[in-house]
């Protein structure tokens, strides 16, 4: 666990997992004698909403405070999109570089080099589909539900689409991007001849256990933080919807 | 990967806590409420659902209505007992205390405590359906193997003695369970479980 009093040094020396976060709020290092509470500060980022989800990075059993709306869904929001653009800009380009490079130096047949670079190029396409069908359709109804939710009279045709469709739809869907990256690995270490390249190998394996780890936590703090949050503010506008 | 919800009606808080970081170290497992009273266990079942719940022996005798009133509960039931076992005096307690799923003790060892859950989890895939990663039936995976050869519907249709109808509607419900639509993905998936081998796999496998 972290601190908000503690020294971000501190904080990022103990907890090395964290780093990824960083760019999603826009931090960098060079933190000198900065607190984790001074360092949010400095970066405008919100510091209840910056402890909830690297708590909840480093212990999968942590359960967020329950009816404390310390921040608003837009911070969420603003969050997730941030990790889309790291997903998209640099972890996928990152581990289909290293993919490319272990198969140049590779002694595959065509077989399976057309193989493996169909199934990463589809994977690419169903990843980004996902991304896009959540920032499209999803993330903007959660902004709309946040801003509705503050009216005094909210839009009934907005109202009248909550009675039909709800964010638990959306829970269903995301597990299926960390199974299919865990395919490539089975097929890589189980199922493929041996690389000549071990180094590049290792790099593609290892980053494409990060990436499977980051999508878990990633739905884990949709399924925890974001969702239980927006089902509740469904919940509250629909009750006031029925009661008028 | 199909993920079952727990709710946890522990009164202790080291309790509670120890058995949730046990939970969410399995895989398969997502602890999504924890109580330490019962009351508000029902309205919680009735809005969001759970797949189990685990509740301590004090907690679901002070709960023994709700049990009685929804029976179906009892097969999503882990009792958490104190050892040893306290002989109940109570013969409504005791039955209900036998249709709970499964009881774990207090005193037992990390690994006795995961492999009852795994054991609870396995039952509830196989039995009733209620769980989401179902695995292919048998016509479904000959389906998948046949498109990792690179056939397409209407082969496979020819093949099998199928409509083309009847082609589509399997390959729907494959992508359903397994989230995956792609050719190459399936592919991958069907070498990965042993459906197929490389040496079988079109060479060409594209949309």
């Amino acid at each position: 666990m972290i601190t908000r009093e503690m020294s971000m040094c501190q904080a990022i020396i103990e907890n090395m997992q964290l780093l990824p976060l960083f760019p999603r709020f826009n931090m960098k290092t060079g933190f000198g004698e900065m607190s984790v509470a001074e360092v949010c500060n400095a970066h405008q980022v919100n510091i209840d909403f910056f402890m909830e989800i690297a708590n909840a990075y480093l212990d999968e059993a942590y359960i967020p405070q329950e009816g404390l709306a310390l921040f608003s869904l837009e911070t969420v929001v603003e969050y997730l999109t941030s990790t889309h653009t790291y997903y998209v800009e640099i972890a996928l380009p990152s581990v289909e570089d290293n993919i490319l490079k272990m198969l140049d130096h590779s002694s595959l047949s065509p077989k399976e080099l057309n193989l493996v670079t169909a199934f990463f190029n589809d994977y690419k396409k169903d990843f980004m589909l996902h991304i896009s069908k959540e920032e499209e359709y999803v993330l903007p109804y959660i902004l709309e539900l946040e801003k509705q939710s503050a009216l005094e009279n909210p839009d009934p045709a907005f109202i009248e689409k909550l009675q039909r469709y709800t964010i638990r739809e959306f829970e269903q869907e995301h597990d299926s991007l960390e199974t299919s990256l865990e395919h490539l690995s089975q097929l890589i270490i189980k199922f493929l001849p041996p690389f000549n390249d071990f180094q590049v190998c290792h790099q593609v394996l290892s980053g494409l256990s990060d990436l499977v780890n980051d999508l878990a936590d990633h739905a884990n703090m949709e399924d925890k933080i974001l969702i239980p949050r927006v089902a509740e503010l469904e919940r509250q506008l629909l009750d006031r919807h029925k009661t008028k | 990967m199909r993920v079952s919800s727990f709710i946890l009606v522990i009164d202790s808080y080291l309790v509670r806590k120890g058995m949730a970081s046990i939970l969410n170290h399995i895989h398969r497992v997502r602890v999504v409420k924890e109580f330490d009273t019962p009351e508000p266990l029902v309205n919680y079942i009735q809005n969001q659902g759970a797949d189990f719940i685990v509740i301590s022996q004090s907690l679901f005798q002070q709960a023994t209505s709700l049990f009685i009133s929804r029976p179906d509960l009892l097969e999503k039931t882990i009792l958490l007992t104190g050892d040893p076992v306290r002989m109940e005096t109570d013969n409504q307690l005791s039955s209900l205390t036998a249709e709970a799923q499964v009881s774990i003790r207090l005193s037992e060892k990390k690994d006795e405590i995961i492999s009852k859950i795994l054991n609870i989890l396995d039952l509830s895939v196989s039995g009733t359906g209620s769980a989401y990663e179902e695995t292919l039936s048998l016509r479904e995976k000959t389906i998948v193997r046949l498109i990792s050869m690179g056939l397409t519907n209407r082969q496979i249709a020819d093949e099998l003695f199928l409509s083309a109808h009847t082609v589509i509607t399997h390959r729907k419900n494959i992508s359903s369970k397994l989230g995956i639509k792609s050719i190459s993905g399936l592919t991958v998936y069907a070498i990965v479980n042993n459906i197929i081998t490389i040496e079988e796999v079109t060479s060409k496998p594209s949309e």
